[in-house]
């Protein structure tokens, strides 16, 4: 066959595969992303089916098992044993998923969405928008990430919203960068001089050209977001920031008080937290298999 | 380069600008109005008239916003604490050397360990080093700094007994403290035995504190080994004949700690957040702990000072990183 043939061949054996195609085959390799998915998967899952798994009420505790003494460690009845109050340790870890799952999503998500938008206008935009957004984006940056979710957390006062909108304002410059290079750098291609020289107006260029490709960057980001996101809520319950009901299972909460109890009983303090690292470890896997897996210098390579 | 050294301090104003206009906003926006925010229980109807003759609570804002910057910036006062009583900033030149203290030992640890693991998980890439270095990295950023901390305390002072867990030094140990920096105060004291007591009480902190910048210096310092390791000029130097010695050291190691210095500032401001955390667990008396401290009791000049005070520091760091970073990359100062 003539060279143009052959040529025409090659090209069609790479066409059907798209950038998502490619991206989740290579994710399907990558052995870590994998593990990653399985923690995620287990922590979700515990998260949504908490009540069925957790065999009590997590806030209720029983005095008299203490027996005196803290605290019993895990035992067959009690497979993580009893906290502080008397409280089956396993019901609130259990149920703590829940707390994690719930602050660390709606956190990313005001991140995420304020930081999308906001970096959108001032990438493509550019001008004056641009400068006065980038500003304050900076502004923000400048105090360092818990102190700023501290300030935010004093001025509207302890507990799990406030953290959550805390955390979730933290996010917002990081995400909006992120838009704002992404948007910046998808304005440059020829397409979207093409859609403009064809007379798509600038809102369709936006939503139909830019935003598309400007995605994978933001959905790597996103998943690793939501890690720091559960680690932030986490410390700012350790210091006693979050719910203020200590009998409210939130992970980091329930670590507070348990320095008192190293000694004694290490188990109160062991336990959620190892949860904490084992949901978290998940998400950075994730992402970073995402990283890997969404990096245009492997498109068309997979 | 002159010109660029120009543009970063100009870009410092509006940033100082919108920072005090931040911290003023917020002290206003702060459940029960300023008055109350800084006087606390001590409100009676002639301290709320002082302090709204003093702040010019009847005035127009930008009056008011004026009066502050200049209390804060050209009096350098910053308020007094609701619990104390005392100034805060004199409680700040107390706090703030213990927290930068724990921040150096902490950078320090993330720096002597991280930069050779992550060269060598780069030379050896693939093998047992490596793998670790990973697993080094991806734990350090998924586990909470409070975590690793109460981790610590644990196993090395509670399990084995090693190492101290509580303040700075030991209470048996009396040294004057002329810079408030317990290591040198110990030094100029010529008093070994403090010395090294203050170091034991610094290894635990600084390790769980930095955690994170050694997870995050290896994993840099791996990509940043392995992507100069295939650049052209290592390739011509290596066909040059140069020892290979000298090719790792003068060409691969040099260059790859650039990217080093472009995350001081990004670690700066984990370790000034993190060391919050840790200095609650170790009850390091820091700034940490100050404003945690001024959360509970809702003591606000302390908290208005302390932010204040932190964000500048972290400012000014990221501005000398950007400035260095210039004098180290000679493309960065033609762009």
């Amino acid at each position: 066959m003539s060279v143009a043939e052959a040529e025409a061949r090659e090209v069609q054996f790479e066409a059907p595969a798209g950038l998502w195609r490619d991206a989740w085959h290579r994710l399907r390799h990558n052995p870590s992303a994998m593990v990653g998915f399985a923690l995620i998967g287990l922590f979700v899952f515990v998260a949504v089916f908490a009540p069925v798994i957790a065999p009590e009420d997590p806030r209720t505790g029983d005095l008299s098992r203490l027996e005196g003494t803290c605290c019993p460690g895990p035992s067959a009845e009690h497979w993580f044993g009893i906290d502080q109050q008397g409280r089956d340790e396993f019901s609130r870890v259990v149920y703590g998923a829940r707390y994690s799952l719930l602050i660390g999503v709606v956190s990313v998500a005001v991140g995420l969405s304020i930081g999308l938008v906001l970096g959108a206008i001032a990438g493509y935009f550019g001008g004056v928008a641009d400068s006065v957004l980038m500003r304050l984006m900076d502004i923000m940056l400048s105090i360092p990430g818990l102190l700023l979710a501290i300030g935010i957390v004093a001025m509207l006062g302890p507990g799990i919203t406030q953290i959550m909108v805390a955390v979730g304002v933290t996010q917002i410059p990081i995400f909006a960068r992120l838009m704002r290079g992404s948007v910046l750098a998808a304005r440059e291609n020829d397409y979207v001089t093409a859609a403009r020289a064809v007379g798509v107006s600038r809102p369709a260029i936006l939503g139909s050209h830019i935003l598309p490709n400007a995605m994978s960057p933001v959905i790597v980001q996103a998943t690793l977001a939501l890690a720091t996101a559960i680690i932030d809520v986490a410390g700012l319950g350790f210091l006693g920031l979050g719910p203020q009901d200590p009998a409210t299972p939130e992970w980091g909460t329930m670590l507070t008080d348990t320095t008192r109890y190293l000694q004694t009983a290490p188990h109160l303090a062991l336990i959620p937290g190892i949860a904490i690292v084992i949901s978290v470890l998940g998400f950075n896997l994730v992402g970073d298999g995402l990283r890997e897996a969404l990096d245009p210098k492997f498109r068309g390579r997979a | 380069m002159l010109r660029f050294v120009i543009r970063r301090l100009l870009l410092l104003v509006p940033i100082l600008l919108g920072l005090s206009i931040l911290v003023f906003a917020w002290i206003r926006a702060l459940p029960g109005g300023p008055a109350e925010a800084l006087l606390g229980e001590r409100l009676t109807p002639e301290s709320r008239a002082q302090i709204e003759e003093q702040y010019g609570l009847d005035d127009p804002v930008f009056v008011q916003y004026w009066r502050y910057v200049k209390t804060t910036v050209v009096d350098r006062d910053l308020g007094t604490s609701i619990n104390t009583r005392r100034p805060v900033s004199e409680e700040l030149k107390e706090r703030f050397p213990a927290t930068i203290e724990l921040a150096v030992a902490a950078m320090l640890f993330a720096m002597v360990l991280g930069v050779p693991l992550g060269y060598v998980a780069a030379k050896r890439y693939g093998g047992p080093i490596d793998q670790a270095s990973l697993v080094v990295s991806l734990l350090g950023v998924s586990m909470p700094i409070f975590f690793l901390a109460i981790l610590l305390k644990y196993i090395f002072a509670i399990k084995l007994g090693l190492l101290p867990t509580v303040g700075r030094m030991s209470v048996l140990i009396d040294i004057e403290h002329p810079t408030n920096f317990y290591v040198l105060d110990a030094i100029i004291a010529g008093n070994p035995e403090a010395l090294w007591d203050v170091i034991k009480h610094l290894i635990l902190p600084a390790i769980a504190l930095g955690s994170i910048p050694l997870a995050i210096v290896a994993r840099i310092t791996r990509a940043a080994t392995l992507d100069v390791q295939n650049e052209d000029y290592v390739r011509t130097a290596r066909a040059k004949g140069l020892p290979p010695r000298t090719v790792d050291v003068r060409h691969i190691f040099r260059n790859a700690l650039l990217p080093i210095a472009t995350i001081i500032g990004l670690q700066t401001g984990l370790l000034l957040s993190g060391a919050v955390l840790t200095e609650t667990v170790f009850a390091w008396p820091g700034m940490g702990t100050w404003l945690v401290e001024a959360i509970d009791n809702r003591n606000y000049p302390v908290l208005q000072g302390g932010i204040l005070f932190v964000s500048l520091v972290f400012v000014m760091v990221n501005l000398v990183v950007d400035l260095s970073y210039a004098l180290i990359n000679p493309r960065i100062r033609v762009s």
